[in-house]
Parts: C-alpha cells; sequence; structure tokens
C-alpha cells in the first residue's frame, strides 16, 4: 500500500511569508499538491503559526467570510476564512481581539492588476493558546529558519530554485531572526 | 511609544477627527506589552480601529520587490578546483558509478570522475534533463557544486545542459572504494556509518519490514544492531534471498547512501546475505519526539472496541466480527509536527485521559447529554492544538506508541542564548 504522507507544518515567520510569491506544483495532475517556495526555501505546502489576532472583521456579502490579522515579532499573516473552512470561521467569528492564536492551514496567493503577490493562509485549524505556547513558537521558527539560511549553500532543488527565483540575501533573514530571538528575551 | 501615539493622534487630526491620546495608548500599550506585537504592527492595527471607529476610508498598501537571478559567466574547471559550495562551473567528466536512487525527486545519482577527482552528482527528477549512462563522458554545464559535511557534489539543475563527449575522459586512477575488486568491503556497527557512497558489511537483525509499492524494489524496511537502525532497500534487481522479519543476517557489500542529513543501506546486484544463527541484538527503539500537536484525527475520542477483538467498531460494526455491542473506550490521534516531520502518534486511555483532563466517564456523559460522541473530539481539539508537547514511545510502522507525554510548559533560555548566537555568527 503506498502510503498517503502528510505534509509537514513548516515554520515561516510573517516576513518571509510575505517577501514569498513563487509557488508551484509538485506533478502535473489537478491533484498534485501546491507549494509556494519561501526566500529561505521552504516548501510550503501546510503551515504551523502562533500570534496574535489583532484584528478581525466579516468581509463577506452573501455569506460570512472572515479576515483575520495574526501578528508576529517580524510582521503579520493575513487569514480568510468561509465558507469551505467551517471550523475556523467559525473559531474567528467567536474569539476576541486581540488574543494569542494557533493555526494550522495552507498558504494561498493572489495576484493583483498590478502584479504584486499577496500571500495569506486559508486555516484548517483556530485555536486559543496562551503566551508559553506563543514565545515557543518563536524559538522553534527562528531554529527552523536559521537551519534555511545555513542550507543556502548546500544546494538541494528547493534551495537552488529559491536562491535562483529571490537572490536570497542571508543577512537579511539572519538578521530578522536575531530580533525575532531577542525580543524574546527583552520580554522577560 | 508615546511618540507613535503622538504621531498616529496628529495624522487623525489630520483627516479632522480628535482622538485623546490615552485612548491611542492604551491600546497601543495593550498590544505591545501584553500580546507582544511589534510597534509598527501595533500602530497599523491602532490605525486601522480609529479609523473604521470614524467610518474613515482606509488605504491598504502593500510593498512588493521583484528579484531577478543574476546573470553569470560559468567557468571550466577540473573536480579537483570544486572547493566551494555554492558555484557555478562547467565539468568534462566520465560517468563511473549510477546508483539506485529510491527517491522519486531524484532522476540520477552517482559518481563522475576526471584526471584529478571524483565527485557525487544529482540529477533531479523535476529537472528534465536526459539520463547519463555509465562509462560515458559528458560535457556538463551551468551545475552547481555543494558542500555537504565537509564534502562536495554537484547538483545539475534546470540550467544544466549536459552534452555526450566523443572522448574517453581520462580518470584518476585511485579507487572509489567498490565491491567488484574481489575484496570484501570492511566490517562495520550501524553507529559507525557516516560516509555516503561507502561499500561497507554489517551484521544486523531485522527490526521491520514496510509495505513497498514499487517494482523495483523487493525489500525495504529497518534493520539494527547494538549501536543503532537503519533503513534498508533490497533491489529487485540484486536477487537476493528474502528476510523475514526478527531474524539476524550478514549484509557483504551493501552501499551506505546519505538522504536528508539520515543514511540508509542499499542492497545491489554487487551484494550479498548470510542468514546468521546467532541473534543480533538491536538497540532499543524507545525515541522521543518534540513537536506541535496540529491535529487531532478521526477516530480519537470516545469510541467503541469490539469486546472479542477490542477492534475499534465503525458505524456499531467490527471488520472481524460485524455488529457487536462494543465497549468504550478513550483514544487520540494526534499528529505531532517539530516543522521537518508530521509524526502521528497514539495515545492510549490513560494518557488521552492526562493530557485532556476529559475521563472516560466525563466522556460517556459528554456524549449522552449531547446525544453526540462527536462533542468529546470536539473538546480534545479545543484543549490541545496548537499547543507543544513532548513524546516517548516507540515507533510501528508509522506511528509512535505513545509510552509518556508532557507539555512543553517554558522556554529554554539555554537553547535561546544558543540560537542566538547561531544567528549571530551566520
Ligand atoms: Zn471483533
Amino acid at each position: 500500500m503506498a502510503g498517503y504522507v502528510r505534509e509537514v507544518s513548516r515554520r515561516v515567520f510573517a516576513q518571509e511569508f510575505r517577501e514569498s510569491n513563487l509557488t508551484f506544483k509538485d506533478g502535473d495532475d489537478q491533484y498534485s499538491p501546491q507549494y509556494l517556495l519561501t526566500p529561505t526555501g521552504a516548501k510550503v505546502n501546510r503551515l504551523f503559526i502562533v500570534g496574535t489576532l489583532i484584528e478581525k472583521e466579516d468581509i463577506g456579502t452573501d455569506s460570512e467570510y472572515w479576515r483575520g490579522r495574526v501578528s508576529d515579532p517580524t510582521g503579520s499573516f493575513m487569514i480568510y476564512a468561509g465558507q469551505y473552512q467551517p471550523e475556523a470561521a467559525q473559531a474567528l467569528a467567536e474569539c476576541e481581539t486581540p488574543a494569542f492564536v494557533a493555526i494550522v492551514g495552507k498558504p494561498s496567493t493572489y495576484t493583483t492588476a498590478e502584479g504584486t503577490v499577496l500571500t495569506s493562509v486559508r486555516p484548517e485549524s483556530i485555536s486559543i493558546v496562551d503566551v508559553t505556547t506563543r514565545d515557543l513558537w518563536v524559538a522553534d521558527t527562528a531554529r527552523r529558519t536559521l537551519e534555511r539560511v545555513k542550507d543556502l549553500d548546500n544546494m538541494d532543488s528547493n534551495v537552488v530554485k529559491a536562491k535562483e527565483h529571490y537572490n536570497t540575501d542571508k543577512d537579511h533573514y539572519s538578521s530578522m531572526v536575531k530580533e525575532a530571538l531577542r525580543s524574546l528575551k527583552e520580554d522577560l | 511609544m508615546d511618540k507613535t501615539a503622538e504621531n498616529i493622534k496628529s495624522k487623525f487630526l489630520e483627516l479632522g477627527v480628535d482622538i485623546p491620546i490615552e485612548d491611542i495608548v492604551d491600546r497601543l500599550d495593550k498590544l505591545v506589552t501584553k500580546f507582544k506585537v511589534p510597534l509598527d504592527e501595533a500602530r497599523r492595527s491602532v490605525i486601522t480601529y480609529f479609523l473604521k471607529e470614524n467610518d474613515l476610508d482606509r488605504n491598504a498598501f502593500f510593498g512588493g520587490q521583484s528579484t531577478t537571478p543574476d546573470s553569470r559567466s560559468t567557468p571550466d574547471v577540473k573536480l579537483n578546483g570544486i572547493d566551494e559550495g555554492g558555484k557555478w562551473v562547467n565539468i568534462k567528466a566520465k560517468v563511473l558509478q549510477l546508483w539506485d536512487s529510491s527517491h522519486e525527486s531524484v532522476s540520477q545519482v552517482g559518481i563522475i570522475g576526471d584526471e584529478t577527482a571524483t565527485i557525487k552528482f544529482i540529477k533531479w527528477a523535476r529537472d528534465m534533463i536526459p539520463d547519463v549512462e555509465e562509462g560515458k563522458s559528458y560535457y556538463f554545464k551551468n551545475v552547481v557544486s555543494n558542500e555537504w559535511n565537509g564534502r562536495f557534489e554537484v547538483t545539475l539543475n534546470k540550467n544544466t545542459v549536459v552534452e555526450e563527449l566523443d572522448e574517453d575522459i581520462e580518470v584518476i586512477s585511485s579507487p572509489i572504494g567498490g565491491a567488484g575488486d574481489g575484496q570484501p568491503a570492511p566490517m562495520v556497527n550501524v553507529a559507525d556509518i557516516a560516509e555516503d557512497g561507502k561499500w561497507l558489511s554489517i551484521k544486523v537483525k531485522v527490526s521491520q519490514l514496510w509495505d513497498n509499492s514499487h517494482e523495483s524494489i523487493s525489500q525495504v524496511g529497518l534493520v539494527g544492531d547494538s549501536t543503532g537502525t537503519i533503513k534498508f532497500i533490497k533491489w529487485t534487481s540484486a536477487d537476493l534471498l528474502d528476510l523475514t522479519e526478527g531474524n539476524s543476517y550478514l549484509f557483504n557489500n551493501v552501499v551506505a547512501q546519505e538522504w536528508n542529513d539520515k543514511f540508509e543501506l542499499t542492497l545491489n546486484k554487487n551484494s550479498s546475505i548470510e542468514e546468521l544463527d546467532e541473534d543480533i541484538e538491536i538497540a532499543s527503539s524507545s525515541i522521543i519526539f518534540a513537536g506541535a500537536m496540529v491535529d487531532v484525527q478521526s477516530g480519537s475520542g470516545l469510541i467503541k472496541r469490539c469486546p472479542e477483538c477490542k477492534r475499534a467498531l465503525t458505524k456499531g460494526a467490527c471488520m472481524e466480527h460485524g455488529k457487536v455491542d462494543g465497549t468504550y473506550d478513550l483514544r487520540i490521534k494526534a499528529v505531532l509536527d517539530d516543522g521537518n516531520t508530521a509524526q502521528e502518534s497514539i495515545l492510549k486511555r490513560d494518557l488521552a485521559e492526562q493530557v485532556s483532563g476529559i475521563t472516560l466517564d466525563d466522556a460517556i456523559s459528554m456524549a449522552a447529554d449531547a446525544l453526540d460522541q462527536g462533542v468529546v473530539l470536539d473538546q480534545m481539539k479545543l484543549k490541545l492544538l496548537g499547543k507543544y508537547f513532548i513524546v516517548t514511545g516507540s515507533k510501528v510502522d508509522r506511528y509512535i506508541l505513545v509510552d509518556s507525554i508532557e507539555l512543553q510548559d517554558g522556554l529554554d533560555m539555554e537553547m535561546l542564548d544558543e540560537l542566538i548566537t547561531e544567528a549571530e555568527v551566520l
């Protein structure tokens, strides 16, 4: 039996997520998974984020369609949940702002008329968490991002692709990580 | 922060709205101090809030940057000239060995050589480059050098052009360590395996055989000795005897291959297998896994089991015994995810109760009140999703059968300092 392999939830800071704009499919048929490739070479089909929900708004016309903004130490993620994400939409409708939330979701991109690619997250689940979980996530995401920055020399095909497309500046992302980690110490 | 508040206030004054400075400071302070939002995000959020309060139009603006790959002129180099990762080079070399690759993303992997050195190469499936053949010489244009644990390899990519050469590239005479020279490869332990492409011999016990759907693979699974366990792949083309779980064997002339930082053993047509009478002892397979709980799968929560065979019932029926009067049980099938691996984990009743705070009796009465077993799963999700846990247990197939689970309840300050140091030296 060929096992179904669940996609790993990648760890990416909001700033890097926002600076991503390269999507591709692994395979040719319509069921092939879609990926977002980030500047440090994370191949993202699913991601796990923890941050502060600072805004939410129902922007739907016929049915509820929730938009949320979740902040981390480097920026913010946009979250969209409608009728196809009923549990997440309900969670967004019910929760207060600000609040610490954990989100598992899929990356999504939208290209504006000017050609700018905007990234957002379609949540599979949203749950309320505490500040400790939020701090653990920042450290966790810092560690994974550092691993990717280090691997920018050890080129596998994703890294090659990411570097070609973004001309990735190592320092840009290592200082982003540094700032995020330092913010954890300042808070104590 | 006060400066930011002043700034927001004056901007709104320009729009003809006077907002009390205390209101601005309060909102900013709550976001920044209590909810750890960076100041510029907090500022944005506060502005959005007051724009909305005052029915003012908002202009969302987004920055975008474009990047273009840099143009490059690629130098021709000899293989011993590759001494740095991340360089674009052209090389003329002969294909010395092609290894079997079990990874669909890799179309070809092996060793190429010229008169100065030999080096590993990788060709990715998605780049659609025509296959190379063992024994032939090629001009590889626009390949990328790559350093991996102090050794070099070259990667072919979508910019690579491969031209077959008429000339036969002369190859450095030092052997690449092969079978076929009559000498059996050296005996090692699992823990000693640290070099990609190394031929070796090893005594192991088969700990697991996995299902496999590839015709070209005859068996795949896990073998081990007293120093550790390692994945193995036995190719159909190798035509070797079939291994049985729990039996011990001597593998002669197998190849260690590195993949994503882990090693695997491949048994090919140069390998041989002897069954052993002795019983090789395998290192304990208990493992630790730390990660965030990203899913609590269906089949978790309150379930019913067949009283005869203990299988979980589906719609009140047992696979084996049909419709039966099941007995209640509690379990959690969780996915823990550390950002590199999504690890399915099974928690039996006692651990499910401990971690969710819901006892079997609680669960039964919750389900009775709601007339729905599903409420137990919903409650468990609310309680567990998104939090970080550490589990220990034994790995069986793709699951960890969990022996212990603990919530990670604080930052490890030493680890934090190490990460900061790491980020600083990059
Ligand atoms: Zn049964």
